[in-house]
């Protein structure tokens, strides 16, 4: 076969030439397009199953159904017009706030600060790095249950170099002016490993080379952290924070062991005042909006975050 | 061995066109490249074949079945690809055996083993069958996953950009490898690559692609003697073809003249290249078709050097031509000269390449004093 | 651009490793100090801090003389089978959502990360009714199934990003070499995500053993793990704190375990979303 087929060029194509596809080749494009969602079909089945107990909720959330009895009828937006009105409510939403507020911006300062002296490659970096994620192997209640001890009147280590500092008599968990300040200690306890870890492996993948450069041109240490370091971990840090945020916005776990609420209800976060009314007072129908409006609170501030989230990756490509 | 025939091919990526109405007919024990610049659909082609994804029109037949609802595994197919991708964690000897090893082949132990080993010892990499790939060179791996395709014995052979990862050299060396193996073997292949000369050193024919719409096929002469279009021919050839505007003179006798590059000088246009009454075309030189001269004569166009580029047993030499039109030459390496120098330089007519001026197709060629000449 | 050699330097690098010291020891004393008490009898419980003399009489306590181990043995199988479910049906989940290119694609993802964030309260008030009715409630079935709550999206995370990594060429020349689509995806993908696959797996299982709230309240004396009880044996027995510090270690132990052998894939796992989006 060695005559010449020359095939014109065409201009712009103006109506695609198209073949159309034998019934075997549909069949197998068919075919290849289907097996994603195949694969995932065991994924959607248990993705469906888990939210059921969303929907359930929500249904719940419009009668008066107790643990009592098991009639109910429909009563609207009962529910939530009165917990609107509940001025535990509007309590212990200050209290979540609160707790979030602090407790994440005590581990980013903390976990950042800590990641940038870990990042050096000296033996004690090196072991380090490897230990310090132990805090947050453990079970936040099982570290709860460690402070409580350590702070326990009778046995707790901490008497002696608190009383050192004047501060023999501190309560902890048991007095309102401390509990908050020791609830936050232990989340920060348990949780700074994880800021860690995550933005020590932000900073071992930011490249060398606009270092480089910095070097040549000159720059001080203040500046390369400011104009380089910053601008290509935003990303990670910023869904550090995503992370840190929501899971403190529901923490249960915590103050249940330390404090269950208390004292009286000065660390009533809304997991915990939902908690209250469903189960010790069985009014499991009123419980629901209080989780409902905390989820659409952290659906809401996620949604957020992960948009400046986009933008802070879409710079720092341009930057590196 | 089979032939192969494309027709109608067409694959979209979203609203992204990847080819379009790509129609190829590929004779049993044919070695054909496909040659385009990258992006052209070379790669899309190769996987369509391979059933690796499907078309959004068009059908395949590999030795005259339709394989268009088969899968890659049932097609009798091998794909060297452009990445090698050798399965990391195994051996060289695994790497090549895996294959064989698959429920479509079902081979004996023993007549796996035999298999490899002589394969590799064609791949020349026997003696490091134990090896992991992970401390392979870059030769060495791409030698193993052509080792990988000829164990299976296959029907047909796709290669995509074998050589682009190799230096300069081994790839001259495996050049020369791949066609001595080509005698060997027979088998049916189709060979992508972006390089052009090693689409016209290996290749029986060269399809060439572009925009995702073949261009044109044909033999390497064919396609560099004889180019579809101003495109094709800008395509093969280094320094890239000189391709200029030129109009047509009719003259006393029949004859017609040739005016180009600003000057009166006589370039008559050969008596069997039929232009239909075109009176402005572009042509095409080649570089090596411009002939630097000293002596005086009426034949000469002039110039100004703007650039002398030595590269050995050639050197290109870049002219200002007396309307401003830049063309290079390749010229012989022992020649030198100064930027700025005024130069005289020649056109030989029956070397010209007509192309129409709207769309850049190719008009004609001579073919008096052609590629005969140029062979070798 | 000056380092170690000048002064400043030196203060420098001095300070930085005091305050990293000062930090570790935050961290990490109260583990230690959990672990001394849990050696200390009960006799010098009261008199001594940190020279005592070493017993196993509070872990003999816990462990055999009370209902302990059973609660340990619950976690255990809760968590391991929690893990193991979510392998099955997390892995080829990460695998198409590294892979394919589909419509629904980043939604799907979005929604499974999104149980991650549900608060624990949110899921669990209408699933003890339901569970209630079903008889799931004090089950172990009943835990596994919202364990995937935990476990499920971690896997997933984690897992996409490993699967990312793997060039969808080598997929392509398995077909080719002769392999239908699941017998790649069980002889040359699985093989090449084993790190990930360990790290996810383990991951996923420390979380699982660390639930609290769930077991809490979605089951009793028979399925409920050694974390929740742990925190029983501070509240009632309250003078035999060696046995608490006993029961903690026990429950910390196994992670603690198994952070230490796969602490360079974790953070790996951990960080590949982060970092890489």
């Amino acid at each position: 076969m060695s005559t010449t087929v020359v095939l014109p060029p065409e201009g712009p194509t103006i109506e695609p030439a198209r073949t159309e596809l034998s019934k075997s080749a549909a069949k197998y494009a068919k075919r290849k397009a289907l097996r994603p969602y195949l694969i995932l079909t065991p994924t959607l089945l248990l993705t469906i199953g888990i939210l059921i107990p969303f929907f359930a909720a929500i249904y719940l959330s419009f009668t008066d159904f107790t643990l009592r009895s098991s009639d109910y009828s429909f009563i609207g937006f009962d529910n939530y017009v009165s917990m609107l009105q509940n001025p535990d409510f509007w309590h212990s939403l200050i209290v979540t706030l609160q707790y979030a507020f602090l407790c994440t911006t005590v581990e980013m300062l903390l976990g950042i600060g800590v990641a940038l002296l870990l990042n050096e490659e000296n033996p004690i970096s090196k072991f380090l790095r490897i230990v310090l994620i132990f805090p947050l192997m453990i079970a936040p209640v099982i570290g709860t249950l460690i402070w409580k001890l350590m702070t326990n009147p009778s046995v707790g280590i901490l008497r002696t170099p608190m009383s050192w500092i004047g501060l023999g008599e501190f309560k902890w968990g048991a007095s309102p002016d401390t509990a908050m300040f020791s609830l936050v200690l232990i989340d920060a306890w348990v949780y700074t490993p994880f800021v860690i870890i995550l933005v020590l492996a932000g900073l071992r993948s930011l490249p060398r080379s606009p270092y480089e450069a910095a070097m040549i041109d000159g720059g001080s240490a203040w500046f390369v952290f400011k104009n380089l370091t910053l601008p290509m971990l935003a990303p990670v840090l910023l869904i550090t924070l995503v992370f840190r945020l929501m899971l403190s916005l529901q923490e249960f776990s915590i103050i249940f062991a330390l404090t269950e609420g208390g004292p009286g209800d000065t660390t009533m976060s809304l997991s915990l005042l939902a908690y209250n009314r469903g189960f010790p007072f069985y009014g499991v129908a009123e419980a629901i909006p209080i989780m409902l409006f905390l989820w659409a609170i952290v659906y809401l501030i996620s949604f957020i975050l992960i948009g400046f989230w986009r933008k802070a990756q879409q710079r720092a490509s341009g930057v590196a | 061995m089979a032939s192969v025939q494309l027709h109608g091919l067409t694959k979209w990526y979203g609203k992204r066109r990847g080819i379009e109405d790509v129609t190829l007919d590929i004779a049993d024990q044919e070695f054909i490249t496909i040659f385009g610049p990258a992006g052209a659909g070379k790669t899309t082609t190769l996987n369509l074949i391979a059933g690796i994804v499907a078309p959004n029109g068009g059908g395949i037949r590999i030795g005259g079945r339709d394989v268009d609802g088969l899968e890659p595994a049932d097609r009798n197919v091998a794909m060297v690809f452009e990445s090698y991708a050798l399965y990391p964690q195994m051996t060289v000897f695994e790497n090549m055996a895996f294959p064989l090893r698959s429920p479509k082949h079902r081979t004996s132990a023993s007549e796996l083993d035999e298999r490899v080993r002589r394969y590799a010892k064609v791949m020349k990499i026997d003696h490091l069958l134990k090896r992991s790939i992970q401390a392979l060179s870059n030769g060495q791996r791409q030698r193993t996953a052509l080792g990988r395709a000829l164990v299976r014995q296959p029907d047909l052979f796709l290669l995509d950009e074998p050589l682009s990862h190799l230096d300069a050299k081994l790839r001259h060396s495996m050049r020369a490898e791949l066609k001595e193996m080509r005698s060997q073997l027979g088998t049916t292949t189709v060979y992508v690559t972006h390089d052009y000369l090693e689409a016209m050193s290996l290749g029986d024919r060269i399809a060439v692609i572009n925009q995702g719409r073949i261009q044109q096929v044909g033999t390497p002469k064919e396609v560099y003697f004889m180019p579809a279009s101003v495109e094709v021919a800008q395509l093969f050839g280094d320094p890239e073809i000189n391709v200029i505007d030129a109009r047509v003179k009719s003259k006393p006798g029949g004859l017609r003249g040739l005016q180009v590059l600003g000057e009166n000088v006589p370039v008559g246009v050969p008596a069997d290249v039929v232009l239909n009454g075109a009176e402005t075309v572009k042509v095409g030189v080649r570089p090596s078709d411009i002939d630097v001269v000293e002596t005086n004569s009426a034949a000469n166009f002039h110039g100004l050097v703007y650039s002398f580029e030595p590269l050995g047993t050639k050197s290109v030499l870049t002219i200002d031509a007396v309307d401003g039109t830049r063309i290079r030459a390749l010229l012989d390496g022992h020649r030198t000269f100064d930027v700025d120098r005024r130069i005289q330089f020649r056109i030989d007519p029956y070397s010209l390449v007509f192309f129409d001026v709207e769309r850049g197709r190719f008009l004609a060629k001579s073919k008096l004093k052609g590629e005969e000449a140029r062979d070798g | 651009m000056n380092e170690s050699v000048s002064f400043f330097g030196l203060v420098g690098r001095v300070s930085k490793t005091v305050l990293l010291l000062v930090y570790a020891l935050f961290a990490l004393f109260p583990l230690l100090w959990m672990i001394i008490m849990s050696l200390k009898p009960d006799s010098q419980m009261f008199t001594t801090t940190f020279i005592f003399s070493p017993t196993m009489e509070n872990y003999g306590a816990v462990f055999l003389r009370s209902d302990y181990s059973h609660f340990f043995f619950n976690n255990l199988i809760v968590s391991v089978s929690a893990v193991l479910l979510s392998l099955v049906v997390g892995v080829p989940a990460a695998y198409a959502l590294a892979r394919f290119q589909f419509k629904l694609k980043e939604d799907i993802a979005f929604t499974i990360l999104s149980f991650r964030f549900a608060p624990e309260i949110l899921v669990i008030l209408p699933l003890f009714l339901i569970y209630q009715k079903t008889g799931l409630y004090d089950t172990y079935f009943g835990l596994i199934w919202v364990y995937q709550l935990i476990t499920l999206p971690l896997l997933i995370w984690i897992l996409r990003g490993y699967f990312e990594d793997i060039s969808p060429d080598i997929e392509a020349a398995a077909q080719l070499d002769g392999y239908s689509w699941w017998q790649v995806f069980l002889k040359v993908l699985l093989p090449l995500v084993k790190p990930g696959l360990v790290a996810a797996g383990l991951l996923c299982f420390i979380f699982a053993w660390n639930a609290f709230t769930f077991p809490l309240l979605l089951s009793d004396a028979r399925a409920q793990t050694s974390t929740v009880v742990a925190l029983r044996f501070l509240a009632s027995d309250t003078v035999h704190y060696g046995q608490v510090a006993a029961a903690a270690t026990i429950s910390a132990l196994p992670e603690v375990i198994l952070a230490l052998l796969i602490q360079k894939h974790l953070v790996r796992g951990l960080s590949f979303g982060a970092v890489k989006g």
